[in-house]
């Protein structure tokens, strides 16, 4: 319980639900203590040590409180606090509550304060060391290179990352970040290196989404029919190291080969022979491959057969109509 | 005997308790325990989940509506006598600030009360849930709140005192002016600017730009801009066929909401609503997706978890049933994929629209 000769000049203010409070958390003696005196502080907006002092219980009882964060912040400015003691106390705090939005806000905020960042990539590495895809963590992450332009050393530290496991997506998603931010994806040499990259992971782990996701996104800008030698690849590994993430690109090559790289005459043979094969891959997928997905692959064949087909048989479904019965549950 | 067991295991898995999930929300209304305190400033979105719940599973009479709407507009920031805090104005999220409770004006004038956007957001919901008219709403003090939140690159604060800002109060913004009819609250432009800019390479959106796309940050992406009717204008039909193959990739049995993540019940509401506002929600597996979400259902004290053998609450207990509304759950009304209402509250807030827009008509003038 507070000492209360520290406070008594202070009227404590307990919260006012009114008659009928809905959703009531039941506090104890002394939770509500604690809050109490925090509300009258923040009525009086008193500045001073002890509601410094008083901050901190505030946020062991409840962290995610974002109005005491502020006053703490406050506070912080109006009696010129040491800013790296703050800091030795937002580590631990974001140690204890790592997914939490005011533990993170409220370190970037003494970051900014101090303008330094020396200590931040190696204390998110720690905490990405307990949890690899923590989202808040690789949001002050990005925040701290962009802000200071660290990025150094940021591709090996995703490469790290990616080594311990290859099917992080956020170590991807991190990967991209740099290498636009930096090189950039326009040089060939760039291109070459990261599909090189991928092909290997894909090589290492087939059944790996992110690495697809990548790839995909780098080149589908640029045309995914227009890469050379690159769909040979793919139906190489499509052999061996097969999965429907690998179907999907195939189907979006040949997609991309009947938008752009194919004369549109449906009589071409080229163009025939294509779509043949981009139907076989929906038929694959639906049936074999990818069947949780059954309905979504047969919609985009029947969407791709209604765009470049040539004559349409009787019978066929226009893509916004689905071929099958609506689902039932009961 | 197999037979016999076969039949039960079925039924076990079919077996939808509503019963159950109306006592979670019944008891979610009332008191919570002091572990639950990390929830004491959003309150009221807690109690939005109740009660668009209890909407959902059509059991919103053991509410009485009376006793809440008083709770919700006593949680109103309003313009104090000068007007000097126009900017702080909307809904709090409980009384944790220690202001007395009232729900008549003017404001009370003190330092740090401000109103919350999702507070304000889920404030709204909750009254029209609970049908009212949202007469009592400050509106001129919501929009200026609001309008005071977003930033230079068209994101938006949650208070105006500063805090994170990122694409979820987009969302709550659009949702607001969506309700109040009103977009006078945000600068459209700016705002499908820093939507546009959350596009990850792999066709969906993060948090912000950079950021690693995410189930939740796209559905905040998709909805904003179907309800300020910009989708079509916004993103080129490629781009949304992209969007729709990577919110489809997301099912697994369930939903999850990043590739290579555990599946997560909410998911089947944020990627399941995403898909229907894309139209391409029935294309989905619904058998696989309510398996997984009744296999989170907790058979004991009602409402759902995140995974299956897990503690519910009040998030997940809510979202779960909207995945359930989705896919037509027989039982459950359906749910406004954009606003995140049933239908039926949905068309109560038509209906007030329709008499705001009337009452404006002065003078003469013929509908």
């Amino acid at each position: 319980m507070l000492d209360r000769k520290e406070w008594a000049d202070l009227e404590p203010v307990p919260q006012d639900d009114g008659p009928n409070p809905v959703v009531k958390i039941a506090y104890s003696e002394k939770f509500s203590d604690v809050y109490d005196y925090f509300r009258a502080l923040l009525k009086k907006d008193e500045r001073s040590e002890r509601a410094f002092a008083l901050t901190a219980e505030a946020i062991e009882l409840n962290a995610a409180n974002y109005t005491v964060w502020h006053y703490r912040r406050v506070l912080l400015q109006a009696l010129s606090k040491d800013l790296r003691e703050e800091m030795r106390y937002i580590t631990n705090i974001i140690e204890e509550q790592p997914k939490n939005y005011q533990v993170w806000h409220h370190r970037r905020m003494v970051v900014e304060w101090l303008g330094d960042p020396s200590e931040e990539l190696e204390f998110i590495a720690q905490i990405l060391s307990q949890d690899a895809k923590n989202y808040h963590a690789w949001q002050h992450r990005q925040w701290v290179i962009q802000e200071y332009k660290l990025w150094d050393k940021e591709l090996a530290f995703v490469e790290s990352l990616l080594e311990d496991d290859v099917r992080n997506n956020s170590a991807w998603n991190q990967r991209h970040f740099v290498i636009s931010h930096t090189t950039g994806f326009s040089e060939p040499a760039v291109v070459e290196r990261e599909t090189q990259y991928c092909l290997n992971q894909i090589r290492k782990a087939p059944h790996n989404e992110s690495v697809w996701n990548y790839l995909k996104g780098m080149l589908q800008d640029r045309g995914l029919s227009s890469q050379p030698g690159l769909l040979e690849k793919v139906l190489e590994l499509k052999e061996t190291h097969c999965s429907p993430y690998l179907l999907a690109f195939l189907f979006d090559c040949y997609e991309d080969a009947l938008e752009n790289g194919v004369p549109k005459d449906s009589l071409d043979q080229g163009c025939q022979e294509t779509l043949e094969k981009a139907l076989e891959i929906c038929k694959l997928l639906a049936q074999e491959k990818d069947t949780i997905r059954k309905e979504y692959w047969q919609f985009l064949g029947r969407s791709l057969q209604d765009r470049y087909g040539g004559e349409v048989s009787p019978g066929d479904a226009t893509p916004t109509a689905p071929a099958s019965e609506p689902q039932q549950i009961s | 005997m197999a037979e016999e067991e076969k039949q039960f295991e079925e039924f076990e898995q079919i077996d939808f308790l509503k019963d159950r999930h109306v006592r979670f929300f019944h008891r979610t209304l009332q008191v919570l325990p002091e572990r639950y305190a990390s929830l004491e400033t959003t309150r009221l979105s807690i109690l939005f989940f109740a009660l668009s719940g209890l909407d959902v599973l059509d059991a919103l009479d053991v509410v009485d509506s009376n006793i809440m709407i008083e709770w919700i507009y006593s949680l109103q920031v309003l313009p104090t006598e000068d007007k000097s805090n126009l900017s702080c104005c909307g809904f709090r999220g409980s009384s944790h600030i220690g202001v007395p409770y009232s729900t008549k004006g003017p404001g009370v004038v003190h330092p740090y009360d401000s109103g919350h956007i999702a507070m304000t957001y889920t404030g709204l919901c909750s009254l029209l849930i609970l049908g009212d008219d949202l007469s009592r709403v400050n509106k001129q003090g919501c929009l200026a709140g609001v309008r005071a939140l977003q930033l230079e690159d068209g994101s938006f604060y949650a208070v105006p005192e500063g805090s994170e800002n990122d694409i979820r109060f987009i969302y709550c913004a659009a949702c607001i002016c969506y309700m109040l009819d009103d977009w006078s609250g945000m600068d459209i432009q700016k705002a499908i600017e820093y939507i546009r800019g959350s596009l990850s390479y792999d066709n969906a959106f993060g948090q912000g730009a950079g950021r690693e796309s995410h189930g939740g940050w796209t559905f905040c992406a998709i909805a904003s801009l179907c309800l300020m009717g910009r989708l079509e204008e916004a993103l080129s039909q490629r781009e949304l066929d992209r969007i729709r193959r990577w919110c489809i990739m997301r099912q697994q049995s369930g939903f999850h909401g990043r590739p290579n993540k555990p599946v997560d019940t909410c998911y089947s509401f944020w990627v399941g609503a995403t898909l229907e506002l894309l139209d391409v929600f029935r294309y989905t597996n619904f058998e696989k997706n309510r398996n997984f979400i009744l296999s989170t259902q907790d058979r004991l004290v009602g409402g759902f978890a995140k995974w299956p053998d897990s503690h519910p609450d009040p998030l997940h207990a809510y979202l779960g049933l909207c995945g359930l509304s989705l896919i037509g759950e027989p039982s459950l009304r359906k749910v406004h994929p954009a606003l995140n209402i049933t239908q039926r509250a949905f068309q109560h807030l038509q209906q007030l629209q329709q008499t705001w827009r009337e009452s404006t008509n002065s003078c003469g003038g013929q509908h």
